[in-house]
């Protein structure tokens, strides 16, 4: 009796194994961990939503090196504690890769997790800067860091040739820390104005005065649409010309409400893209079936970038032939340049921040309209 | 050299409107020693007040940009003028023979309610002022670009702080003003009805307040339900950097105000602007603690 209870139990587990295996070597498991409930459920639902019709839509186009791609969401709630348990649920199910979360917080809750079980974890949402800087080999993310844009803002006012720069801001963390970072990226000696105004004043031509007294050939403003709307204004009535740039909190309509459409003709600002900036006829395509499956547009950027993670995780797949995360993080590091996906092109760098272009330059046009460039 | 004049005009155009503000402040000191913390936010209301004004009437396609601009004013310091004529009764008459406490407590109240009532009507986010009424041309003045408005703005504070001085000085109202400022009980014992006149002081301080809103709101376009605050605490300090009080102080003092900010913030430091400004306001304190002209040297009769 003994005997067949233990001839039993082998025959059990070694069929739950076999099952096991048909069942990795059948489909290629991505998890996905969002908030799918809680404060930002709605993020954690568009990113569920975004991963399920890319995947359906590889499927149907035969799967990846012939296995079909199978998604398994797990509820972070927005909450670390939840983090840790889904986390540990989705490497216990044999996943390559998961995608997500949102928060940063939430995505160190679970970072460790998904690094002792070796799974590659693409955060989507999270942009704090030391999530990158702990030297985790599986660890990337498809959403800028937090330091990111004043390095696109500094790669933008040398795309430009500019001489003399002039940079004012606005003295918050933001804004300072904006226009710090863009300005050690900066030749030094082509920095001919460096000062910061106060906002929530209304008269800005005595500054105004003083920055045109250094001439540049070029005003950078990390700061917010209000002021930014009265130093364009200002700036045209003093007959001033200079090219103004702004950072993504200048991304606002009312801005050119201030400044009228004469004096915001011309500005710029570099800032992420929104869904509605997406312009690549594949992100167009796709935001077209999500809006007729779901009678909406991802709600944000953020969301879309999970969509991008997904893409990434398949191009690996495919071009390794592997599911190894060591492969793939490999992959990930060393072959995907420039990698077309939804919110632009991707690429890694070596701590697993995205690299490629994302940050954007927007111009205001004749009649006052925001126009990517 | 021409950058010092450039700033000059500059930090004048904003000093004609702190001066502005600051007479509110200087009028209503001088004949109940209130400081009436609220008169920031009555200039808020007249900037408000004068955008839904001016877009619910359509003043200034009617009767063309100037003459509606005048009506626009003349309607606005009627009504900051009502309001201010209520604030009194409501909240400061009623405090007249209690502590002097009580009243700036109430007047800081009175400041918090006016605030948050902007917020509550007109919304927490800025609000913008149409663009086509004032003309955008500016006028070289020695090789100076000059916008024809600041040009405008800076003439209209002069001539309502003339209107003002004449009217303090040269009429019987202001007689009585002056007369109720020196000694109340006094005046009241020359049958001077003491009420009215404080009622007509309350009147006029704010009415010029709400004018500076008007002209706050038609020049910088942008206006938000906590742009009092700043322009209060400015007048405020240039009402006692002229000498609170004095009339032709706060004129004096608004100016200077204006001025001393655009120069600190050019040859000095734009980040350390304000705090230049004060360390002028508590040197010049030291030396004068009445302030530049004096309290009440437009006492004498």
């Amino acid at each position: 009796m003994k005997k067949l209870i233990h001839a039993l139990l082998l025959g059990l587990v070694l069929s739950l194994m076999m099952a096991g295996y048909s069942w990795a070597a059948d489909t290629i498991k991505i998890g996905v961990q969002a908030p799918l409930t809680g404060k930002y459920a709605s993020e954690g639902q568009d990113m569920k939503n975004i991963v399920d019709i890319l995947a359906e839509k590889v499927n149907a186009a035969g799967g990846v090196n012939g296995k079909m791609v199978e998604i398994i969401a797990e509820d972070d709630a927005f909450d670390p504690k939840t983090a840790a348990l889904a986390a540990q649920r989705l490497t216990t199910s044999g996943v390559v890769a998961v995608i997500g979360t949102y928060g940063s917080s939430i995505t160190e809750a679970a970072q460790g997790i998904y690094d002792e079980a070796e799974v590659i974890q693409i955060a989507t949402g999270s942009t704090m800067v030391r999530l990158t800087e702990k030297g985790m080999k599986l660890f990337f993310r498809t959403c800028p860091r937090d330091d990111a844009q004043g390095a696109a803002a500094a790669k933008i006012i040398k795309e430009f040739g500019s001489k003399r720069i002039a940079i004012l801001h606005d003295n918050s963390s933001y804004s300072k820390g904006l226009a710090e970072e863009t300005k050690a990226l900066l030749d030094p000696a082509s920095i001919v104005f460096y000062d910061a105004l106060t906002p929530g004043e209304q008269d800005y031509t005595a500054i105004l005065t003083k920055v045109k007294g250094s001439n540049p050939d070029l005003l950078f403003f990390p700061g917010y649409y209000n002021e930014a709307g009265l130093l364009l204004r200002q700036k045209m009535e003093m007959k001033w010309n200079v090219p103004m740039l702004g950072g993504d909190a200048t991304n606002n309509a009312d801005l050119v409400k201030i400044a009228g459409v004469d004096a915001a003709k011309g500005f710029m600002f570099v800032g992420p893209p929104g869904v509605n900036d997406l312009d690549d006829p594949a992100a167009k395509e796709f935001l077209a079936t999500y809006k007729s499956r779901f009678n909406a547009m991802p709600a944000s950027i953020w969301s879309v970038f999970a969509g991008d993670a997904f893409n990434v995780i398949v191009e690996a797949v495919k071009k390794t032939g592997s599911t190894e995360p060591a492969k793939i993080a490999e992959y990930f590091r060393t072959g995907l340049k420039d990698f077309p996906s939804l919110t632009g092109t991707i690429s890694f760098d070596a701590k697993g921040d995205r690299a490629g272009k994302f940050y954007r330059l927007s111009k205001v046009n004749e009649k006052g309209e925001f126009i990517l460039q | 050299m021409e950058e010092f004049f450039q700033q000059l005009t500059n930090g004048l155009a904003v000093g004609g409107i702190y001066a502005l503000i600051a007479l509110g402040y200087t009028m209503v000191y001088g004949v109940l020693k209130l400081i009436n913390f609220a008169h920031g936010d009555l200039f808020t209301i007249g900037a408000f007040l004068g955008l839904t004004l001016l877009t619910s009437l359509g003043l200034s396609d009617h009767m063309g940009p100037l003459l509606g601009v005048i009506a626009l004013a003349v309607m606005v310091i009627v009504l900051v003028g009502l309001i201010g004529f209520l604030l009194e009764r409501t909240a400061y008459r009623p405090l007249r023979n209690s502590q002097r406490l009580s009243a700036v407590v109430s007047a800081l109240g009175a400041s918090i309610f006016f605030q948050n009532a902007v917020m509550l009507i007109w919304g927490a986010r800025p609000l913008v002022y149409p663009h086509n009424i004032l003309p955008t041309t500016a006028i070289s003045i020695f090789g100076m670009d000059v916008p024809l408005v600041r040009i405008l703005m800076f003439s209209t504070s002069l001539v309502l702080m003339y209107a003002l001085y004449y009217l303090t000085h040269k009429t019987k109202i202001g007689a009585a003003i002056r007369a109720a400022a020196i000694d109340q009980g006094a005046a009241k014992l020359m049958g001077i009805d003491v009420n009215r006149v404080i009622a007509l002081v309350f009147c006029i301080g704010p009415a010029l307040g709400g004018a500076a809103g008007v002209m706050v709101g038609l020049y910088y376009g942008q206006i938000s339900f906590t742009m009092g605050w700043m322009y209060g605490l400015k007048a405020f300090t240039a009402a006692i950097l002229g000498g609170i009080g004095n009339i032709p102080g706060a004129m004096v003092g608004g100016l200077l105000l204006g001025v001393i900010e655009a120069l600190g913030a050019a040859y000095i430091s734009i980040a350390w602007k304000d705090a230049i400004s004060f360390l002028v306001l508590i040197l010049i304190l030291i030396v004068r603690p009445t302030g530049l002209l004096g309290e009440r040297v437009a006492d004498k009769v």
